[in-house]
């Protein structure tokens, strides 16, 4: 017989004493599991506990989803393992017997407290008593118990910290946005006041620290701010610098270049300018790097502003310089050149710079033109026309040190250059216009290269004044006829010949030289000259005849271009 | 009627000849138990011993001459922070006949020449649990016979115990040895616990 604590009927007192002492340990065992957080500390109480309450020895612990807790020999071999879940599977929520090798009894107690299914595992030599069972059915209990609110804490404190991190990163987030929000205005203020490229480096340089420089495409400085401005400032040679921009559009964000942190201005994908952090020690963060990319932003507008007003002005120039050449109204035009702040009160002159002897008016030429033109200050009003430079000079220059200029920026090549006459009135620039074109057309049949004033073309400027070309045609033609048929049928080049002949003053070598052919040559040409025509070439009202009739062919050939 | 003291920890009491067994997890939640029951031992004028690991004295030292602030000054000898070193395991082996004799010896002698009225005694045994097994049985053994040894004279004592090296065995034992329990700041009255005689014949 036994009794409700499973003691059997007339135990002794001293086994009363012993079993309430260990139902007060179980207690405190169950109150510093219940208190513990670590479930690998409660599994390890629990199971080496087993032997204070039963003669049996702790074989496992086992929890649904969380798997095997704790084991003890021979349980950690993964085999039995295997099987022993399998027979766990089998329970009901009470547990049950299991078998274990080397076990001569092996129970499975149901933990107790929250919904995960559980068991504690213990073996023995032989069964326990009822009273030592129901000892460790009360510890599996308080160990069920123990570890449900153990993984109710970790499971809040995994949730707090993830709360907390979520803070952590919703702060920082604020923080860069705070920031963010600062650079914004900080920059937006610059781009409103208009403060231009100075002020934009100022405000990065105070939002950042550090210094800044703000350069054009070619690598010249435009603005600095901060401390360490180098003087002179380092320009890397043309190639190189290409090569970086070709990198930094490539890369398509800041990236570092040696000391600096670089980013790109580049409105509407034109390359325009460079905003460089300097940032030799690599310090700059994510703050920095923000302010960079804003600025760049910034910069891009007013690049992509100044640009626009430059085009708008060139624009308008464009008209202007398009309504004078063709001899717009005069109120109309002076009031538009007001406008433009451009005094057309003074003296000007049409000059026509073109290159090669061809249209070659392509950006380079154009450049080179009006650098020359702004050395030698011939004013503003410059243009490209119909593959021509067309430049509105507002003073006189020795033209032929402009054309030089012009080489020299070109570095090498060809170049023509044909001025017009004085022009006082804007009604007259049309006419200085074409006398540009004239003396150009003149130099152009002539195949030379140099800078050819109308008002010193002579005889060419007589013969280009004359309104009805019938009378000059026929009297070339009377001179020359048989010779341009000749030239025509036969494909040479008679006529020029006596022309170079004619203006070398006769002179074999000089006129060898001028038409690039052998002194035999030329002798010849001017025998089929002397057979074709029979002009005696040495009598002087003859040459002065024929060197008028040349001449005229020459103005005529020239007017028939333009 | 026995003597009463306060234990350091408000609202926390002990009377004369009380063998507390205090479990912690960790040292924090030990100072939080020893520091307050020295703190007050030192207030009242007790003779306090408290015997731990040598790489804690000096903070545990530290920590009491802070507390106890400008202008209190200790009694000669009334603190005597020992390493576990000179006292548990003075002879190179932990023997219980020893201990028994080195508490006798020490508590006697503050009653006796150093004039002192009450003793408070603190011992951390964590050094026994990381020893060789053997260590262990002896020092439960040793825990349920200084329950003859309390009664003998007007003092306290305090053994301190890291969870996080205990077995459940272990606690089983501290339980039955112990009359009164310190559990997560609580005073558990242990009315079950073993007399020495029932215990030892139990665990022999």
């Amino acid at each position: 017989m036994t009794v409700a604590s499973g003691l059997p009927a007339g135990s002794s007192d001293r086994v009363w004493r012993e079993h309430l002492s260990n139902l007060r340990s179980l207690l405190v065992l169950s109150m510093l599991m219940t208190e513990s957080e670590d479930q690998d500390q409660i599994s390890r109480l629990a199971l080496s506990s087993i032997p204070s309450f039963a003669p049996a020895r702790p074989r496992a612990i086992y929890v649904a989803g969380a798997g095997w807790v704790a084991v003890e020999e021979p349980c950690t071999d993964a085999a039995l393992r295997a099987g022993l879940e399998a027979q766990l599977q089998g329970l009901d929520n009470v547990g049950g017997e299991v078998e274990i090798p080397g076990d001569a009894w092996a129970w499975a107690f149901a933990l107790g407290g929250g919904r995960r299914r559980g068991f504690l595992v213990a073996g023995a030599a032989a069964e326990p008593s009822k009273e030592a069972r129901s000892f460790l059915q009360v510890l599996a209990q308080q160990t069920g118990a123990a570890l449900a609110i153990a993984r109710l804490h970790a499971s809040e404190r995994s949730a707090a910290e993830q709360l907390a991190a979520l803070n952590a990163s919703l702060e920082a987030t604020l923080a860069a946005l705070r920031r963010s929000m600062e650079i914004h205005n900080r920059l937006t203020e610059v781009a409103v006041r208009d403060q231009g490229q100075e002020g934009l480096a100022l405000a990065i340089h105070e939002l950042t620290g550090f210094p800044v420089a703000i350069e054009d495409r070619y690598g010249n400085l435009r603005a600095w701010a901060g401390p360490g401005e180098p003087d002179p400032y380092p320009k890397a040679p043309a190639p190189e610098r290409e090569k970086l921009l070709r990198r930094l559009i490539r890369e398509g964000r800041p990236t570092r270049d040696g000391g600096r942190l670089v980013a790109l201005a580049r409105p509407r994908g034109d390359l325009l300018g460079v905003l460089s952090l300097i940032d030799p020690t690599g310090a700059a963060g994510s703050h920095e790097l923000v302010a960079l990319e804003h600025g760049a932003t910034i910069l891009a507008l007013e690049l992509a502003r100044l640009r626009s007003l430059a085009e708008a002005e060139l624009r308008l120039k464009r008209d202007l310089v398009d309504a004078l050449l063709d001899g717009t109204d005069d109120e109309t035009v002076e009031s538009r050149a007001q406008g433009l702040g451009y005094d057309l009160g003074r003296p000007h002159r049409v000059v026509i710079a073109e290159s090669n002897g061809t249209t070659r008016a392509d950006d380079t030429f154009f450049q080179a033109v009006r650098r020359a033109a702004r050395d030698l200050s011939l004013g503003t009003l410059i243009v490209a026309r119909k593959g021509t430079v067309v430049i509105l000079a507002n003073r006189d220059v020795p033209w032929e040190d402009f054309r030089q200029a012009i080489l020299r920026e070109l570095g090498g090549g060809r170049c023509r250059v044909g001025i017009g006459g004085h022009c006082g009135r804007p009604s007259e620039f049309a006419r200085s216009h074409h006398e540009a074109q004239l003396a150009l057309r003149m130099e152009r049949s002539a195949g030379i290269d140099q800078a050819s004033s109308f008002d010193d073309l002579g005889v060419y400027r007589l013969l280009s004044g004359i309104e009805d070309l019938g009378d000059v045609e026929r009297f070339v033609r009377d001179r020359l006829g048989k010779l341009i048929d000749h030239d025509a049928q036969r494909n040479s080049e008679l006529v020029r010949t006596l022309t170079h002949y004619l203006e070398c003053g006769g002179s074999y070598e000089r006129t060898s030289a001028a038409i690039f052919v052998h002194r035999s040559t030329l002798k010849y040409r001017l025998q089929q000259i002397r057979d074709i025509t029979g002009y005696d070439l040495n009598d002087p009202d003859t040459r002065f005849s024929l060197q008028l009739s040349t001449r005229a062919w020459r103005t005529l050939r020239s007017l028939r271009e333009g | 009627m026995s003597l009463t003291v306060d234990f350091g920890i408000p609202g926390l009491q002990v009377a004369a000849g009380d063998h507390l067994c205090a479990f912690y997890d960790g040292l924090a939640e030990r100072d939080d138990v020893l520091l307050p029951f020295l703190r007050a031992g030192l207030t009242a004028g007790d003779k306090c011993i408290c015997v731990i690991d040598a790489s804690d004295l000096d903070a545990v030292v530290g920590d009491l001459w802070a507390d106890l602030g400008e202008g209190r000054t200790m009694v000669e000898h009334q603190l005597e922070v020992l390493p576990v070193e000179r006292v548990y395991l003075r002879t190179g082996a932990f023997v219980p006949d020893l201990m028994l004799d080195f508490w006798d010896d020490i508590v006697s002698s503050a009653l006796g020449a150093e004039g002192f009225s009450f003793v408070r005694s603190v011992g951390d045994t964590t050094w026994a649990l990381r020893d060789a097994p053997g260590v262990v049985n002896q020092l439960i053994v040793y825990e349920s016979r200084l329950n003859r040894f309390l009664p003998l004279y007007p003092q306290v004592v305090l053994c301190l115990y890291d969870i996080g090296r205990l077995s459940g065995e272990m606690i089983v034992d501290l339980v039955k040895t112990h009359p009164k329990l310190l559990v997560r700041g609580a005073i558990v009255e242990n009315p079950d616990y073993l007399e020495p005689d029932e215990f030892l014949a139990a665990h022999s």
